[in-house]
């Protein structure tokens, strides 16, 4: 048990964001979340990684880092891209010590040259293009050898073979820690590629559990939906507050 | 009674005491959370493990790159009070009090408040879009999640430059709001250079200095923390970074009048 969510809730105002969802990740197992924009799929990782407060639930991960994409890069736009990779080792408490500025020049080339890049150090975040960014923040997420993983969308934008270098590294990376991942994700391919099981939400509740062979199956009335991307279904759009 | 209340909230005593409250309710909210971040900056104080690359970076920022406008405003301030006042009184015989009364004003108050003013809008601005900015995109959330405490990395450095730098800026206005006073005073009403500032040093007292100093001190924390703080509170967009901006520059503002209340009330009653 690597990520436990019991009865989690989370209430914005006076919506039920997140209403009563329960999952469990295992060691060395990734997760997707899917479902509509506005679901609560982000709400969740916030949950998980402490950025928001839970309303009432239960939420259990196991000792160590936990390391997260944000789904817009959310760099860091006054420093370079190797500060923005280095930034845990240079300023938490506990890491800060550990390397020589010889040895984090390495760890940036490293972790740089994993998401496919090469020789940006210098770069600042304004100067990369959208997947630049986006494999930038992968980097910076992973430095720290986290044992619990959060992709917010991270292949969302790319094109297709940075989509695929980023679903191979988001598989290696398990297989090399053994870490609990969850993966948000509007895309087949990212399901099908990294993802041992799938949940979908809807309106806040789970609607859907099981693996990314069976979601194709189109047996559930959600699933069905999501995968042929129909407007007719049990989901409507049209929500709002 | 759904009508009653319908219209009960459409009436305008209801949105004269719906927006007090707001407004008051916003008022201890900010005042609250500027109290906590300030908590919270001691704590990160006494931990130590200060990033002196930073530190450099915002004292250079704080101190250096304020300077011009700073100065523009003291001394235009000197030579406006000055060029008003100097002529008439060396025709009512008082010319020797000239150099005195401009020290004593620009001392204890001019230079420590105007360079506060030009301060605020200058870096206090600049620190509280800079960091609501952050906010919004998610950078505050980003340090969070890789364990870093984001208040001793953003706050301490702004903060401690602050404190450090302002004392500094106070000194060289008041110099040079001194000289500009001297300098006027020759040219409206013919005073020379020795009369003024023989009686200017009579004038001043070394309390009179360490009073302002002290001042200072608080001026230039106070700035940054409700700078910092009215950034790191920010939500929403482009448009919360305009409020959160405008918020800290109005603070500051009111706080830095409210502690120059206090130090006049403290040390010269
Ligand atoms: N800080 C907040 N304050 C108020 N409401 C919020 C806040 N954050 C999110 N919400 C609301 O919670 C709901 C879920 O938001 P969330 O960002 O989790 O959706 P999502 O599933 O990640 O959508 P997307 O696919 O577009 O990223 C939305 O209705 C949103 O309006
Ligand atoms: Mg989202």
């Amino acid at each position: 048990m690597s990520i436990e969510v019991k009865n989690l809730v989370k209430v914005f105002g006076d919506k039920k964001v997140i209403d009563d969802v329960s999952f469990k990740v295992n060691d060395g197992e990734t997760l997707a979340i899917v479902g509509f924009s506005g679901s609560g799929k982000s709400t969740i990782l916030k949950l998980i990684s402490g950025l928001l407060e839970k309303d009432s639930g239960e939420i259990i991960t196991s000792k160590g880092d936990i390391a997260m994409v944000f789904q817009y890069s959310a760099l860091f736009d006054s420093l370079n891209v190797a500060d923005n990779i280095a930034f845990a080792l240079h300023e938490r408490r506990d890491l800060r010590k550990k390397f020589t500025e010889d040895e984090i020049k390495e760890i940036v080339k490293q972790k740089l040259e994993l998401v496919g890049l090469k020789g940006i150090e210098k770069l600042f975040p304004s100067e990369l293009s959208g997947g630049m960014q986006k494999r930038v923040s992968f980097a910076r997420a992973i430095v720290t050898e986290p044992n619990t993983i959060l992709y917010d969308e991270p292949t969302a934008g790319l094109d297709p073979i940075s989509s695929t270098l980023i679903e191979n590294y988001i598989v290696r990376l398990k297989e090399e820690t053994n870490a609990a991942s969850i993966v948000v994700t509007h895309q087949m391919s990212t399901i099908t590629r990294t993802a041992d099981r799938v949940v979908m939400l809807y309106n806040g509740k789970i609607v859907y559990e099981g693996t990314p062979s069976d979601m194709l199956k189109q047996d559930n009335e959600y699933t069905k939906q999501f995968v042929t991307a129909s407007l007719e279904g049990p989901m409507k759009m049209m929500e709002g507050n | 009674m759904g009508t009653l209340q319908k219209y009960f909230k459409q009436s305008a005593t209801y949105k004269i005491f719906t927006g007090v409250y707001d407004t008051f309710y916003d008022f201890v909210d900010t005042l609250g959370k500027i109290t906590q971040n300030g908590i919270q900056l001691i704590k990160a104080l006494i931990k130590g493990g200060i990033d002196r690359k930073e530190l450099i970076y915002q004292c250079s920022r704080f101190g250096v790159s304020s300077l011009p406008i700073t100065l523009t405003i003291v001394g235009m301030t000197s030579v406006i009070v000055a060029s008003q006042v100097a002529l008439e009184m060396v025709k009512q015989g008082g010319g020797n009090f000239i150099g005195m009364m401009m020290s004593i004003l620009i001392v204890r108050e001019v230079a420590v408040i105007m360079s506060g003013f030009a301060i605020i809008s200058m870096i206090g601005s600049s620190i509280a879009s800079e960091i609501a900015t952050m906010r919004v995109t998610e950078q505050i959330d980003a340090i969070r999640v890789l364990k870093v405490d984001p208040v001793s990395y953003l706050f301490v450095p702004r903060v401690l430059s602050g404190i450090i730098m302002m004392p500094f800026v106070t000194i060289i206005a008041a110099a040079v709001g001194v000289l500009a006073g001297a300098v006027t005073s020759d040219l409206f009403a013919g005073l020379s250079y020795r009369a003024y500032f023989d009686s200017a040093w009579l004038g001043i007292y070394m309390k009179d200095l360490w009073v302002s100093l002290l001042k200072a001190v608080f001026f230039g924390g106070t700035i940054a923390l409700i700078s910092c703080s009215c950034g790191y509170y920010a939500s929403g967009g482009a448009k919360g970074v305009g409020l959160a901006t405008t918020k800290a520059v109005v603070w500051s503002f009111v706080a830095i009048v409210v502690w120059d209340m206090i130090f006049a009330v403290a040390f010269f009653f």
